[in-house]
């Protein structure tokens, strides 16, 4: 968040509208209603002091409407910009025109009650559309009796009560006079979602399953061992990477599953316990209390979102999301107009960031012919050289208003700080962060020839960046600093303490100038970027990857194992939204094939890599002979496939088939009788703990495809969870209405197939008839599990890792779906985790768009904050290597003296782990070298 | 006699527990005054023979998180 | 490459919605040499995510 509101190329436009968006793609105009802020953005520096005096108290949306917050607020902490702002609709000056407190308090005069409404036009080339979601709002729905009793919340409120940050500071209490750790508390999934009765939302919302998990475990975590936690379900849809084992994680540690429907909610008058009626799978009624009830709340269109589309003339869909096809994700019905995230349809965290850079990529793609023309970059004077210069201190101590010399008394700590070695120069500020002190630090610095700077003030985390660059300024290296947290990390927490506060911000400064006499300058450090890709896989991911990195100029090899592009797609017919597989598969193989900037190369496979981000060589086996390949990025897009098994009599009886082997068979059945499928066959148990994510919507798609030939034929679907998820809810919902019979089994008890003359027999135990069932099946289709190709070889060549089922391992499963740890590697598709085509797509764009930021460049900027190693010290003895998880430190022989460490400056994240390490200390860290660390430590000792 | 009262040097990790402590002063939260913090890049760049310079050099307590 | 418009596409990119979607969309476009307006309706960015305590299936704190 952070990086986004210091990128000098991002513009943050805050209280924005979006009118409408007038031209063509490559050339629009879009014309942007700016509400007041009623602060100056330039002047408020965020302490907090008119909060302090505003008397007008207002229902807090970002927790949920808990608490209450003032009229001037931000958001919440952390927020970006972190600049206060007037709520108009209930401050009482811009409201009656009373108070003007805030004006009052306010130090900076940063406050403008005149601020009026601006209209903006800029003009872009594309348009992102990203604007959410809304929570579903049960409030209007009285079976869920939300509005009538204090202790039923919504997960999203539970959210809010768990967070350290948020109104009880995590601790979890009841709502009521006198609160109390609740003992159990039960989880209603699909509030507002797969229900087509009440809340008329027929679609699955595809994340409240894992939500409600994580809360409960969270829940236990904070309440221990007695709390009780319940969740009733239908089905539990853990579709996501490494999601079934967090689900059984949930089971081991004691959070129940109950398949219910729950049909009444009532209280107790006296003691407010909440009961709740439901039935049981085989339809018994039951009933049990509970201290709370978290509605698991699903997602709903946004209205303003629908605003935006409605300003902008593209189309929704039947949910009123924004309308996209499967095999062109995240495009709108409106050419330069892209969509990421729930605005398109319900989906996780890791699903939404995927395409948020699809769009980016996209959007580049469309664009790539101006790249570069509107960015901006800063120009700093030439540095001056420091060496041979003895250190001559400067120290700013900021007041930070009263925040910290309403506490600390600041002059005392400036003339203590006189007092210190090197030090030459000391000043207070009231704001040393402020723009005119800025300026003049840089006038202070070069008149004094001060070499190394102190900043006494909040935090290096949000400030250090801004001080830095005015050392830039002034011709210093910008390592030449050094910050004291004297405010978050003192007077804000100590304000009670005034001397103590005080004594502690001047040892914290004697620190940081002892330290700072040691700084060194650090030279920038770059490299230079190879602009060639490599794709490895030729299946759909491999393709679209390359040849979106193609169209923006990128030549890119793909490097296919097999003799034939297309990968596991080769099998498909059809979408979940019925688009034609093999016309698009077709399509997309003949534009690579014909593509200037894209070489295929099949039956070739990757031996071994070397080399790091923007440099690496691969070692290729071609037809049967060896080629090196040099280039800039990597995708890793090597697939996966159905696997085979030995259950169900497949392999022995042609009558049962997996996957699409299924329409070959089906093709040649005469009006059958009886078809079987049976779901989750080596998917969700021992060997492969996972779910194959597409299995459910596929044997469902086929069940619609037999009814509709044959609508005589009884379809039965043998299945765990049916886990359609999102919009694919739709399918089962037909399914259902088509006589599709569903038999739900369980793990322990499987179904059993054995062989007659005549029919298939399918033995199966039918939970709510409480029965076994015997089905004369003619035909019977396996959804076998997913899994990925062998990837070891290709993970030790880069570097990579991979999970215990043999899938490739994002940076991070969250935030970055599509890089590895390893910088310029990226995976997409089946190899990250199964999923359908659609996903596939756009998780190769994704990474395309991830390469794209190292390929456009000719030389990157990496942070020079990495390892040194003194190649006289070092034994060589590889422990460095080992316990780095980037990658970045290798051993080279070096003439004479054997195996030396090196470390590769561009992959080094700065950790330390190897300096830690080193049994030699033969490795420091650049700017916090050892004599450094120590400096401070022995300065407040 | 004064209670003793340790002084605790804390090495903390800048992604996590340095953002923590910067997070509990925004939360306006109270605590002893008697830690003094030492921002690492990792919890990992703390090289056990830290600590023990530490303690050598007086410290009462040492804090590494991350 | 022949370009039948005579203008040039603009290097900008409007992205709407400052939640971690629109987010990761800015970053990317503006680390990759686009020049980009991210336009929020609230006071700050941050949108749905920033709401909530930890994500699964690591429990990362989800700021």
């Amino acid at each position: 968040m952070v990086e986004v509101g210091r990128h000098p190329n991002i513009e943050l436009i805050t209280l924005g509208e979006i009118l409408k968006v007038d031209g063509e793609p490559g050339n629009f105009t879009a014309t942007i209603k700016k509400k007041p802020r009623y602060v100056d953005e330039t002047k408020c520096i965020a302490c907090g002091e008119c909060v302090k005096k505003c008397p007008k108290k207002v229902p807090d949306p970002y927790n949920a409407g808990l608490i209450k917050r003032k009229a001037i607020y931000v958001q919440y902490e952390q927020a970006v910009p972190l600049k206060y702002a007037i709520d108009p609709e209930h401050c009482l000056k811009l409201t009656k025109d009373k108070c003007g407190n805030c004006e009052e308090a306010c130090p900076t005069g940063a406050i403008d009650y005149g601020q009026k409404e601006e209209i903006l036009e800029i003009n872009i080339g594309a348009v992102i559309l990203s604007s959410g979601f809304t929570p579903f709002n049960p409030s209007e729905y009285d079976n869920y009796q939300y509005s009538s009793f204090k202790n039923v919340v919504t997960a999203m409120e539970f959210e809010r009560i768990l967070s350290a940050a948020g109104p009880t500071q995590g601790e979890i209490l009841t709502i009521e006079k006198e609160p109390k750790h609740p003992k159990k508390i039960a989880w209603l999934q699909c509030v507002g979602s797969r229900d087509i009765n009440r809340a008329k939302n027929e679609y699955c919302s595809s994340v409240c399953c894992m939500y409600a998990i994580k809360e409960s475990l969270i829940a236990k975590e904070h309440l221990g061992k007695d709390f009780e936690p319940s969740i009733f379900f239908m089905d539990i849809r853990a579709h996501g990477k490494d999601f079934e084992k967090y689900y059984e994680r949930a089971k081991k540690e004691g959070v129940r599953f109950i398949r219910s429907r729950v049909h009444t909610i009532s209280e107790d008058p006296k003691t407010e316990t909440l009961r709740i009626g439901y039935l049981t799978e085989s339809g018994k009624v039951e009933k049990e209390d509970f201290d709370m009830i978290v509605l698991s709340v699903g997602m709903t269109a946004n209205a303003s979102a629908r605003q935006v589309a409605d300003n902008l003339g593209i189309k929704l869909n039947r949910y009123n999301f924004v309308k996209t096809d499967d095999l062109m994700p995240v495009s709108t019905s409106r050419d330069g107009i892209y969509t990421a995230g729930v605005m398109q349809g319900c989906k996780d965290i890791p699903q939404s960031i995927v395409e948020a850079s699809a769009a980016a990529c996209y959007a580049g793609m469309k664009l790539a012919d101006a790249r570069g023309d509107l960015v901006k970059e800063k120009k700093f004077p030439v540095e001056n050289s420091i060496k041979d210069q003895s250190p001559r201190i400067g120290i700013f101590v900021c007041n930070c208003g009263a925040n910290i010399g309403g506490i600390a008394d600041v002059k005392s700590i400036v003339e203590y700080a006189k007092t210190l070695p090197n030090v030459e120069y000391v000043t207070e500020n009231l704001f040393t962060c402020s723009q005119d002190t800025q300026t003049n630090m840089s006038e202070i610095i070069k008149e004094n020839k001060l070499n190394r700077i102190v900043v006494a003030a909040c935090t290096p985390r949000t400030h250090e960046p801004l001080f830095q660059e005015t050392l830039r300024n002034a011709g210093l290296n910008p390592y030449l600093f050094e910050m004291a947290n004297i405010r978050n990390q003192c007077t804000w927490v100590h304000s009670k303490e005034k001397e103590k506060a005080t004594a502690k911000a001047k040892e914290l400064v004697k620190m940081a100038a002892a330290r700072a006499s040691l700084l060194e300058a650090i030279p920038d450090i770059s490299v230079n970027v190879g602009n060639k890709a490599l794709a490895v896989g030729g299946g759909v991911s491999g393709i679209t990857a390359a040849l979106s990195l193609a169209s923006q100029g990128f030549f890119t090899t793909i490097v296919e194992k097999s003799d034939k592009l297309g990968g596991a797609a080769k099998h498909i017919a059809k979408t979940s939204n019925q688009e034609d597989v093999q016309t698009f598969l077709a399509d997309i193989i003949e534009k690579a094939n014909n593509h200037p900037n894209v070489e295929v190369l099949l039956n070739a496979e990757v031996t071994d890599a070397s080399g790091f981000v923007g440099n690496f060589e691969t070692n290729i086996i071609h037809n049967g002979e060896e080629k090196t390949l040099s280039h800039g990025i990597g995708i890793i897009a090597t697939g996966g496939d159905a696997t085979d098994t030995e259950e169900y009599l497949y392999g022995k009886d042609a009558r049962v088939t997996k996957w699409n082997d299924f329409e070959k068979a089906f093709d040649k059945a005469d009006n059958p009788q009886n078809i079987v499928f049976i779901q989750c066959v080596g998917s969700r148990d021992e060997n492969r703990p996972y779910c194959s994510r597409v299995c459910c919507t596929s044997s469902v798609m086929k069940a619609l495809d037999v009814k509709k030939k044959f609508p005589n034929t009884n379809v039965f679907i043998l299945y765990r969870d049916i886990r359609t998820y999102g919009e694919k809810e739709r399918l089962y919902k037909e399914a259902r209405e088509a006589g599709v019979i569903f038999i739900k089994y369980d793990l322990e008890n499987k179904p059993i197939v054995t062989s007659g003359k005549k029919y298939l027999e399918v033995k199966v135990f039918d939970p709510i008839l409480q029965t076994n069932l015997l089905i004369e099946a003619d035909l019977i289709n396996l959804a076998t599990a997913i899994a990925p190709s062998d990837n070891k070889k290709l993970a030790a060549a880069y570097k990579l890792s991979v999970n215990e089922d043999n899938f490739f391992m994002e940076a991070h499963a969250k935030l970055r779906p599509v890089d590895f740890t390893t910088d310029g590697v990226f995976v997409c598709g089946i190899a990250h985790y199964p999923k359908p085509i659609e996903e596939s797509i756009a998780q190769a764009m994704a990474a395309a768009s991830r390469a794209t930021i190292i390929l456009s460049k000719s030389s990157i900027r990496i942070s020079p904050l990495v390892s040194s190693v003194d190649k006289e010290k070092c034994i060589g003895c590889g422990l460095c290597v080992e316990v780095c998880s980037f990658a970045a430190i290798i051993l080279e022989d070096v003439e004479g003296k054997g195996l030396r460490a090196k470390n590769i400056e561009a992959s080094c994240k700065g950790c330390g782990l190897c300096a830690a390490s080193c049994p030699q200390k033969a490795i420091d860290m650049l700017h916090f070298k050892e004599k450094q660390i120590f400096a401070s430590i022995q300065a407040a000792a | 006699m004064a209670e003793f009262e340790p002084r605790i040097l804390a090495f903390l990790c800048n992604w996590c527990a340095y953002a923590g402590a910067d997070l509990a002063g925004v939360s306006r939260m109270q605590y002893p005054s008697n830690i003094r913090a030492v921002r690492v890049m990792c919890s990992g760049r703390v090289d056990p023979s830290f600590i023990v310079r530490a303690f050598k050099q007086g410290w009462d307590g040492v804090l590494v998180a991350g | 490459m022949s370009r039948k418009k005579e203008q040039k596409n603009i290097g900008a990119v409007m992205v709407a919605g400052g939640g971690i979607v629109g987010m990761q969309s800015a970053l990317d476009l503006a680390d990759s040499g686009f020049y980009v307006y991210l336009v929020e309706k609230s006071s700050s960015i941050g949108g749905a995510m920033a709401r909530l305590d930890k994500t699964f299936p690591t429990n990362d704190c989800a700021m």
